[in-house]
């Protein structure tokens, strides 16, 4: 569902942020994106999402090549950033009616999204509070219902959980997981070792722009993980 | 899937620009801040329009009070010799139009009377600008300064972070990952935005006529305040829309809502405060008029060809050879009509031709400035609207000239009437001959006729096309600039 060919981006006068990435994420599968800062992690998402263009390579989404055609990559795509940010002075409900009209063209009833957005986890007072008033795991789950309402068949995120409490990033992996059920191909960019272990059916490590590991949490546990990232790190640097 | 089962499926289908529009009106309408901002507005424009009556009105009564004062010691001359009558003079007050309200154009910097006097067409009088104070002469309030300047504001801070801002809050990533049109993003911002600025616009014609309507029942709604209307609405609507899709634009392309706002900012600042005082002095430069001394001096000196008075001027002795032949008469005594009439007469017809050309080099060299003034409306499009809001409101250069030229017109019927008095029953000399005074009630009061919408409309295509390019450019760029916009 997810694919990347070759995927390279360097910005002008610099190190190449992204050098020959190589990935697939079937559907059903939550591969995770490890790696320090600058590692490459965002600028992977972005390519999928269009957002900025590769200096080669390709990045598939549902076969669609996302730089040639940008929209019918993104309409099998939901995407969930670091800080979900909606529109304050509407309700969850009507964010979520907005966001679900503007990614599928249709409108779906008020009872349905409000049922994704308790699916997603959000209390009931807070569907008909604005958001305002929201906290970023409040706003991260209007994020996930957005994803749902749309049916999307691949789902971005990026670093997802940072900043929530322990409470709310255990909630929201449960909803990962929930995702992953239901057949969704997730990405995701995390710095977040515990949850990438937790909820990754393989775990990527980014160093510089290049993919130095990749590795199955199922064949080991989070302290192999721990260990392989820092001493990639490490390596990393020294180089 | 079928569109219809997909439809089935998943629900109504929606027009993602209606979706983005609703979106904006819903949080326009919950922003207290802009609720007070329509509110000052709307506030504004009612205040504006009530300064706009009430000037003219006092106008009105003060110039018919005066009229009327005017023409009371014009009939109360007595018997009096015609020529020493058309001496006396009378005043020409010059009517005002009722879209003066709206825009007062150059009416306060120009004349609101001329005097009609024998031998002179003199310059206009009384500005009313001469009594304001200096800050009045900076920025007056009127309807056409809130649209001209105010509503453009408003574009500039309604437009200023619709890309920007959602850029700087992560919707537009979040909607633009979600697989979002631009162009409807585009189209719903556009049409959320135009809404508000158009029913400001429907507002303020709204209150116009209704204020008209209530406040000047004498005045009667015709079809040539319609066909002004009809050339004032659409000009203001293209300026204040194109100030919206330069914002739109700008906020597209720009790094960060600061950086929109105060590049809109200044271009508000250039357009509405700045352009029109450099394009006029640019204009003054290369199309210079003369001083009030030196037009004067240059109608003088034209007119020492003349003979006035001056019995021994060869011009007199010319023109008097000129009649004795003409009549077969060796003496000015043995002619059938007063010699001083005519004389009087002949010397008022080649002064009409001095007065109509000098006037005439003046108001071309007006017509010239305002040209040229108005050719920066490619940029600054201020500079195309006002002439097109002054024409329409009849305040422009071409309304005052018509009644300059209205005035002149009934002073030589005045000159002609008290020259042919004097040449039917003046005798030889005329100097002695006294006219009843029902002669005074027989000359008529200067009662001119509003320049009907033609007037306005005529030379303005340029100004509509300046002012439409320049607002096509900018939704244009909008277009541009939106179509792929930057996520990040």
């Amino acid at each position: 569902m997810l694919e990347a060919i070759g995927l390279t981006k360097i910005y002008a006068g610099r190190t190449p942020a992204l050098a020959g990435l190589d990935l697939a994420v079937p559907p059903g599968e939550v591969f995770c994106l490890l790696g320090p800062n600058g590692a490459g992690k965002t600028t992977t998402v972005n390519l999928f999402l269009d957002f900025i263009r590769p200096t080669s390579g390709k990045a598939l989404v549902g076969g669609v090549e996302s730089r040639l055609d940008p929209r019918a990559a993104r309409r099998k795509l939901a995407y969930i950033p670091e800080n979900v940010m909606l529109h304050g002075r509407l309700t969850g409900l009507e964010n979520l009616e907005y966001f679900a009209a503007l990614a599928s063209g249709f409108r779906t009833g008020r009872d349905e999204l409000a049922s994704l957005l308790r699916k997603a986890g959000l209390p009931d007072e807070a569907i008909h509070r604005r958001v305002s008033t929201y906290s970023k795991g409040m706003r991260q789950k209007v994020g996930v219902a957005v994803a749902l309402a749309k049916r999307a068949q691949a789902l971005l995120l990026d670093e997802p959980t940072s900043g929530l409490d322990p409470l709310s990033a255990n909630e929201f992996a449960g909803l990962i997981d929930e995702l992953r059920r239901e057949g969704m191909a997730i990405l995701m960019v995390t710095h977040d070792l515990f949850l990438a272990h937790r909820c990754g059916d393989r775990v990527g490590i980014m160093i510089e722009g290049r993919m130095v590991h990749v590795l199955e949490p199922a064949r080991t546990d989070h302290l192999g993980l721990e260990r392989a990232y820092l001493e990639a790190s490490r390596k990393g640097r020294v180089a | 899937m079928s569109e219809e089962l997909e439809s089935n499926a998943r629900g109504r289908r929606v027009s993602p620009a209606l979706v983005v529009a609703r979106r904006e009106w819903v949080e326009l309408l919950r922003d207290a801040r802009w609720v007070a901002l329509v509110g000052i507005v709307v506030a504004l424009i009612v205040a504006a329009l009530a300064v706009g009556i009430v000037e003219r009105s006092r106008q009105t009564r003060e110039r018919a009070a005066a009229a009327e004062g005017d023409r009371r010691v014009w009939t109360a001359q007595g018997p009096k010799n015609p020529h020493s009558a058309a001496h006396f003079g009378q005043y020409a007050f010059k009517p005002i139009g009722l879209l003066a309200i709206a825009d007062p154009g150059v009416d306060a910097y120009a004349g609101s009377a001329v005097y009609l006097e024998a031998h002179k067409q003199n310059e206009d009088r009384f500005r009313s600008a001469r009594d304001l104070g200096s800050m009045s002469r900076l920025a007056r309030l009127s309807f056409a300064f809130v649209l001209q300047i105010v509503l453009p504001l408003i574009a500039v801070i309604l437009g200023h972070s619709a890309y920007s801002g959602e850029r700087e809050r992560g919707t537009l990533p979040l909607a633009l990952g979600l697989g979002a049109d631009p162009r409807a993003l585009f189209l719903g911002k556009a049409l959320a935005g135009a809404s508000v600025l158009l029913g400001l616009l429907a507002i303020a014609t709204a209150v116009l006529c209704l204020g008209i309507a209530i406040f000047l029942p004498e005045v009667e709604l015709e079809a040539d305040f319609f066909a002004r209307l009809a050339g004032l609405v659409p000009a203001y609507a293209i300026y204040i829309l194109g100030f919206f899709g330069l914002a739109l634009a700008v906020s597209a392309a720009a790094r960060g809502t600061r950086t929109a706002f105060v590049s809109l900012l200044v271009f508000w600042m250039l357009n509405g405060f700045v352009a029109p005082r450099v394009a006029g002095d640019i204009a003054s430069r290369l199309q210079p008029l003369p001083t009030g001394q030196a037009f004067r001096d240059g109608i003088a000196e034209a007119k020492r060809a003349q003979f006035g008075h001056d019995e021994k001027h060869p011009a007199f002795v010319a023109f008097r050879n000129r009649v004795l032949a003409e009549y077969g008469v060796d003496r000015v005594e043995d002619l059938p009509v007063s010699f001083r009439g005519l004389s009087l007469r002949e010397d008022d017809h080649a002064g009409y031709r001095i007065f109509d050309e000098q006037f005439g080099r003046l108001r071309d060299l007006v017509a010239r400035q305002d040209r040229l003034r108005s050719w920066a409306g490619f940029a600054f499009p201020l500079l195309a609207l006002q002439p097109i809001s002054t024409a329409m409101a009849g305040t422009d250069n071409a309304h005052h000239h018509e009644f300059i030229r209205s005035a002149e017109l009934h002073r030589r019927r005045i000159q002609d009437a008290a020259s042919a008095e004097l040449m039917e029953h003046g005798g030889v000399d005329g100097r002695a001959y006294v006219a009843p005074a029902s002669l005074w009630e027989a000359i008529p009061s200067f009662s001119p006729t509003f320049p009907d919408a033609r007037l306005a409309w005529r030379g303005r295509s340029l100004d509509f096309l300046r002012l439409g390019g320049w607002s096509a450019c900018c939704w244009l760029a909008a277009w541009a600039a939106t179509i792929r916009p930057r996520a990040a």
